[in-house]
Parts: C-alpha cells; sequence; structure tokens
C-alpha cells in the first residue's frame, strides 16, 4: 500500500488514507466528503494534509463513508509501548 | 479563507494600524508639544474599534457546514492563549508600577481604564493570531 506523505505528516504519528480512498472511491470531492461527514471542507484538506487528527467519531464517520475499517483509513505509527 | 479568518485578519490589520499611528503620533507630539498633549496621539488607537464591525461586514460561509469539530478546537485555543496574553499584560501593569515607584506610591485611577483597553485590545489581537496561525494564514484551501 503505497502511502502519499506530506512534508507535514513527517514526524507524527498517524497517517490517513484519505485522499487515496477518495480517488478510488469515484473521484469524490472534498466537499462531498465533507458534507457526507458534516464537516467543513477544511478540515478535510486539513486532515488529508496531516495537520488535523480528528476525534473518534468522525474518524468513524470517514470509514463508514467509505465503507472500510477504520484501520485502512488512519494508522497509528507511533512505537508500541 | 472562512468567516473567523476574515475576521480575525480584520481585527489585526486595524490593531496594528491602530498601534503604529499611534506610536508615531505619541512620538511625534511627545517632541512637539510635549506630555500629557502628547497623549491624545493615542486616540489612533479607535482605528481598532473598526475590527469590532466584522462580524457584520462578513456574512455567513457558504457550504451546509459552517462550524464543526476542529473550528471549535481552534477556537478554544484561541481563547486561552488570549486569555493567557491578557492575564500577562493585567499582571505586568500591576506589578511594574510595584518594582519601579515602590510600595508606598500611589497611582491615578486614570490608569485603570487604559490598563483594561489593554488588556481587551490585546486579548482580541493574540485571540485573532492564534486563529489565523491554527487554520494556517488562510492560503492551504485548495481542491488537491
Amino acid at each position: 500500500m503505497a502511502k502519499s506523505e506530506s512534508p507535514c505528516e513527517r514526524g507524527r504519528t498517524i497517517t490517513n488514507q484519505v485522499r487515496r480512498l477518495r480517488f478510488e472511491n469515484g473521484e469524490m470531492t472534498q466537499e462531498q466528503l465533507a458534507d457526507r461527514t458534516d464537516v467543513t471542507r477544511q478540515t478535510i484538506i486539513a486532515i488529508e494534509a496531516g495537520r488535523y487528527s480528528p476525534s473518534l467519531p468522525l474518524a468513524f464517520k470517514i470509514a463508514r463513508t467509505f465503507g472500510v475499517p477504520i484501520e485502512k483509513v488512519f494508522q497509528y505509527e507511533g512505537e508500541n509501548r | 479563507m472562512n468567516r473567523a479568518q476574515k475576521i480575525a485578519w480584520l481585527l489585526v490589520i486595524t490593531i496594528s494600524l491602530g498601534a503604529v499611528l499611534s506610536c508615531i503620533a505619541f512620538t511625534v507630539g511627545y517632541f512637539m508639544v510635549g506630555m500629557p498633549k502628547a497623549l491624545a496621539g493615542l486616540g489612533f488607537m479607535s482605528i481598532a474599534g473598526i475590527g469590532g464591525f466584522g462580524p457584520l461586514i462578513f456574512g455567513k460561509d457558504k457550504g451546509n457546514v459552517t462550524f464543526d469539530e476542529r473550528d471549535k478546537q481552534i477556537k478554544r485555543r484561541a481563547a486561552l492563549a488570549s486569555f493567557g496574553a491578557s492575564y500577562l499584560i493585567v499582571g505586568a501593569a500591576c506589578m511594574i508600577p510595584f518594582f519601579i515607584l515602590g510600595p508606598k506610591a500611589s497611582i491615578s485611577v486614570t490608569w485603570l481604564p487604559n490598563i483594561f483597553g489593554a488588556a481587551a485590545t490585546c486579548t482580541f489581537f493574540t485571540y485573532s493570531v492564534a486563529i489565523l496561525v491554527q487554520y494556517g494564514r488562510g492560503g492551504e484551501d485548495g481542491e488537491k
């Protein structure tokens, strides 16, 4: 699975596949995803860029919109302790 | 750029403009007419009042959703930052005269509204800057 990592995401422990999943789901626009998940387009942009980590309810909403489990959308890459 | 960012930009611009013009007017006045007439130069700070019309100037954002969990988080952090800044201003206004003038000195109560005004201006300025910094200065909202 190729991950598109923006410079903003470097050093962060949570990465996401929102952008890729949007394109795999009929080239869904950011606006359409925002409408379906009840957030603003700016928030979708910030999530894709790795500048904002969504709350659990929003993360589940996004995963449900794409019809995939949450771990297919968001990945935790921090160390296990 | 959303409504909160537009209002924040208006506040930052008007407060900055008011502060710069006040400083210039006060400095010029100080050397030309001296104190206390030079204090009239601080009247330029009233320009900052234009920023208060931001909510009336800028209408609601387009789109079905105009406010979400990220906006709420950004506003909460900005409010916290602005509270901290105003706390520092009021703290400094109380402590600096104490250390400079000494414990037995007294100051005019006319300073109190000035301290209140300075704290309020600082609160709005810090709140606006915190909003802009957290949103990423508004230039990164293009479709990708």
